[in-house]
């Protein structure tokens, strides 16, 4: 026979343990209402002067980065503006004449500008999770992010890549993701596309 | 009563070795040499009892199209179809009903079939006569068996070993003792398996095999020579002339090439083993739980670059070109293995495969690594991802060769650099080949053979155009 002074402690116990589980659904549905206007708060911006901007698309039939220019709205600062750019080329490969598809919902957080020659590129968890597997498509959507973001910044030299913010070994099982890509070097490999 | 810590100790240690030599006696591969091809497959213990992946089996022996079908595997192997179901001793072919003699099993979509009827299915299938040493796991497809003669000579004494084929073995002198181990010859012995001489300078000879190959020992009173000659087919176990200077430290050095196209192959207590290094090492990437890309609708990424290593390796000894595999199963290795074998492999090149169904052609890649300061050579001391630079002169040279090869041959080949492990973390020349489907054609057409033998073929000439060209790994 269980005594009853036991079975009290028990029912408190498991009463307890469902309190608790319910606060932390509570918890995790009020950290996504928080999280939830952070991505919003950096949408492009809609206003600001006209300018050229020089776009390196993909192409997956012929393996090449080409040239596409198109008229856009530029911020003045650094971050801003390179995350604007790099908005506008995900935007051009998710249209439905895209040489080179990218996944849908696949954008960039952010662009942290360290310097001049220094930068910074927080992909969102879609566009890695989401990108086509291979060293040629890989290749080639990382390289056309890279270029794309030095014709804003000629000066720069290195960038790196961060989905959600942390480091990653690979973008889809191929390319690199965790060290800095040299720049120069980037542009001479496109330049070999052929 | 407690136990004392000391006993506990030693019963933990116990137990410990007997896991560790019960592991290690286990197989865990079966060494398969047929005609012009030497390769391994991995062992799958299932219920107590021991498998092989049926298409690692059949693949580097002709043409392979498999397909899963729920519980079956439906394959056509050199036009022959066949049809195997989980669980099931019976399979058919050609339509007709067969036995297994052990039940066939279906894991994660593959074929695997008993290592007790390998040698009642292959004859059947491959339509090779097959001789398989059960205990040693070794299986001898095609007569491809190397047999071996031992003559006793006198005055001087001397051992002839005469081979039926030329092999290359490591040789091993060591007091009392010359070994000769062959890793990729089908070597077989005769019985008995130790043949006693009695003589002044051989006592005896015994041989042991194993999936790892075969070694035979040949015991003697006295310092010894090895003389290798006949094209590799015979050697000559004779008295030293000259003994090694007992202050010399022991060290391995190359062959010495002797008068009358022989070598000599050691001398007295000093090892120096006789054979021919690889020139290259390729990686089939992916592997495991690892599958790459899906190609298509069923067919991942990690058998198409597997299929096309096992052509290309084929391709390549065929012209003369050694080659030392990364994996020849389904096996998973992380970028860090294989870098590490490439760099202890002693191989002049290192080739990563991959295929994709993204674009068309072949494209050659060479790592992305950052040049080196001046002054720094091959033996600096360079961080780990940066370990392929001094050696990046050679990627681009082979990278260049393989890339006009491949246009050659009627491929749209494409070359670039591109930051990807493990290439640079590899210190010899390295580069990485993707195969994408043809001009206008789709991701099945990567699991075609007719197309792989084509891109192995290309790749083939180019590599073995190579020879010369690349530095010599330190």
């Amino acid at each position: 026979m269980i005594p009853r002074r036991l079975q009290y402690v028990v029912l408190v116990l498991v009463v307890a343990i469902f309190a608790m589980g319910g606060y932390l659904v509570h918890l995790k549905r009020k950290a996504e209402m928080v999280s939830l206007p952070l991505a919003t708060r950096l949408s492009a911006p809609v206003s600001g002067p006209a300018e050229m901007l020089l776009l390196y698309v993909a192409d997956d039939q012929s393996g090449t980065l080409r040239q596409e220019t198109i008229s856009q709205a530029l911020p003045s600062d650094p971050g801003e503006r390179g995350r604007t750019a790099l908005h506008a080329l995900i935007a051009r490969c998710q249209q439905k004449d895209s040489p080179h598809p990218l996944p849908a919902g696949a954008d960039v957080h952010e662009v942290f500008m360290m310097g001049p020659s220094s930068a910074v590129i927080n992909l969102n968890a879609a566009f890695a999770d989401g990108h086509r597997s291979g060293i040629g498509p890989e290749q080639l959507s990382l390289f056309s992010l890279v270029m794309t973001l030095r014709a804003q910044f000629p000066q720069l030299t290195r960038v790196r890549f961060l989905v959600e913010g942390k480091s990653r070994e690979t973008l889809a099982g191929h390319v690199d993701l965790s060290s800095w890509y040299d720049t120069a070097a980037v542009a001479e490999s496109a330049a070999s596309l052929k | 009563m407690p136990m004392k810590p000391a006993i506990l100790q030693r019963l933990l240690v116990m137990l410990l070795l007997m896991c560790v030599c019960g592991h290690a006696a286990e197989p865990h591969h079966i060494a398969i040499y047929a005609p012009g091809i030497t390769y391994q497959v991995d062992i799958v213990v299932r219920e107590g009892a021991e498998y092989v992946g049926l298409t690692d089996l059949l693949e580097p022996l002709g043409r392979l199209e498999s397909r899963a079908d729920g519980k079956k595997i439906k394959l056509s192997f050199n036009g022959l179809d066949a049809e195997f179901q989980d669980g099931k001793r019976q399979f058919k072919l050609r339509g007709e009903k067969q036995d297994l003699s052990a039940n066939f099993a279906v894991i994660d979509g593959r074929g695997y079939i008993p290592v007790a009827a390998l040698a009642h299915l292959l004859p059947r299938i491959a339509e090779l006569p097959a001789d398989f040493h059960v205990a040693a796991h070794r299986l001898f497809l095609g007569g491809a068996q190397v047999r071996y003669a031992c003559e006793l000579l006198h005055a001087p004494s001397r051992l002839v070993l005469t081979f039926t084929a030329p092999v290359n073995p490591l040789i091993r002198v060591e007091k009392g003792r010359v070994r000769f181990a062959f890793r990729r010859e089908a070597v077989v012995g005769g019985s008995p398996a130790s043949v006693p001489y009695g003589d002044e300078l051989i006592q005896s000879t015994a041989w042991q095999e194993s999936a790892d190959g075969f070694e035979l020992d040949v015991n003697v009173q006295k310092p010894v020579t090895v003389i290798a000659g006949g094209g590799g087919r015979s050697f000559t176990i004779q008295a030293a002339v000259a003994a090694a200077p007992p202050a010399m430290a022991p060290r391995v050095n190359a062959p010495v090439a002797a008068p009358n196209g022989q070598s000599a192959a050691s001398s007295g207590v000093v090892q120096r083993p006789v054979r021919t290094l690889p020139f290259v090492f390729l990686d089939a990437a992916h592997g495991g739980g690892d599958a790459g890309e899906m190609l298509g609708a069923s067919v991942p990424e990690k058998n198409v670059t597997l299929a096309l290593a096992r052509r290309l390796q084929k391709e390549l000894e065929s012209r003369g070109v050694a080659v030392v595999m990364s994996r020849t199963s389904d096996a998973q290795l992380s970028n860090d293995q294989r870098a590490v074998a490439a760099n202890t492999s002693h191989a002049v090149l290192y080739v990563s495969l991959h295929a994709s169904s993204s674009g068309n052609g072949l494209r050659i890649y060479t790592a992305m690594v950052p040049s080196l300061p001046a002054g720094q050579g091959r033996q600096s001391f360079l961080p780990w991802d940066a370990a392929q630079a001094p050696s990046l002169p050679d990627s681009r040279i082979a990278a260049a060769a393989l890339d006009a090869q491949a246009t050659s041959a009627g491929f749209h080949a494409q070359t670039s650099s591109v930051p990807l492990r493990p290439l640079n973390s590899v210190t010899i020349a390295a580069v990485a080949v993707e195969l994408a489907p043809p001009p206008g054609g789709s991701a099945n057409d990567l699991g075609s053979a007719e197309y792989q033998a084509r891109a192995a073929a290309a790749l083939a000439d180019a590599i073995a155009g190579l020879r010369g060209r690349l530095q010599e790994a330190p």
